[in-house]
């Protein structure tokens, strides 16, 4: 049977470990997403993701089930190194205008060569849901 | 009212992974297990150290800007979604990470200066989300 539980603070059963729920809430992923940049972008796995969106090398744009309550929250990214490169890399906002509630777009970035697909590139984002 | 809840672990009734939890706007849910971080660290990049870290067993200093952090409890699979950040000490300052290590059980790093050469960076954090084995 399906239950609803309201509660303001959790503690294990000693009465230590307290956190608070909105700790709970508010620390956790709101979205997650692992994809492939290589040929066809394909998503690997992913949390509160609809689609994503190939916008060019090295440019992909993930779009959220539930939209985050405003343009406040954090994206993080990393991705692995492209084959036959070589130098630095790092993943970033490629657009600050598709930075919005509802998606964002990002790029994988490498310092000999610009956007590069990856095989392996990851986001995740932190904050507010709608 | 206040309230607080005394509880060792918690299980969804329907599905034992699955518990949702109301989102900040009070509409939308999130689940529980989906969204929570199941590993983090956050090591010395010049002897792999642990400064603090969240299941993790064990981190190695495999080479110059190489570092490779061991999980205490697996992930299911390598779909999940790991994040990387470094910083630099001394000049050059500016650091870049990228995967290197991407397994059920490990997750690992590169880290190159501006220079485009692998460095020991001073601090590296590490973030994963994903599915717990």
């Amino acid at each position: 049977m399906a239950s609803e539980l309201r509660v303001n603070t959790l503690k294990d059963a000693a009465g230590n470990n307290s956190i608070a729920t909105s700790f709970v809430a508010g620390g956790s992923a709101k979205v997650w997403h692992h994809y492939n940049q290589s040929g066809t972008l394909a998503t690997v796995d992913s949390l509160n993701v609809s689609s994503a969106a190939d916008g060019g090398v090295g440019i992909t744009r993930t779009v959220y089930t539930n939209a985050l309550a405003n343009v406040g929250y954090a994206v993080s990214g990393s991705h692995n190194l492209p084959s036959g490169n070589t130098a630095s890399w790092v993943t970033g906002f490629d657009n600050s205008a598709d930075f919005t509630t509802g998606q964002v777009t990002c790029s994988t970035f490498n310092a000999g060569s610009g956007r590069v697909d990856a095989t392996k590139a990851m986001m995740a984002i932190h904050g507010d849901l709608a | 009212m206040a309230s607080i809840l005394k509880v060792d672990a918690l299980t969804g009734v329907t599905t034992a992974g699955s518990i949702s939890v109301t989102g900040e706007g009070n509409s939308t849910t999130t689940n529980l297990q989906q969204g929570l971080c199941k590993v983090w660290s956050h090591i010395q990049g010049s002897d792999a150290a642990i400064q603090d870290s969240f299941n993790v067993s064990s981190s190695t200093d495999v080479g110059t800007g190489r570092e490779t952090i061991t999980f205490s409890n697996n992930m299911t699979n390598d779909d999940y979604s790991g994040q990387i950040s470094s910083s630099g000490s001394g000049s050059p300052a500016l650091f870049f990470s990228r995967i290197r290590v991407l397994s059920t059980s490990q997750f690992g790093d590169d880290a190159v200066n501006n220079n485009g050469g692998y460095a020991d960076a001073a601090d590296i954090c590490y973030s994963i989300n994903g599915d717990l084995a």
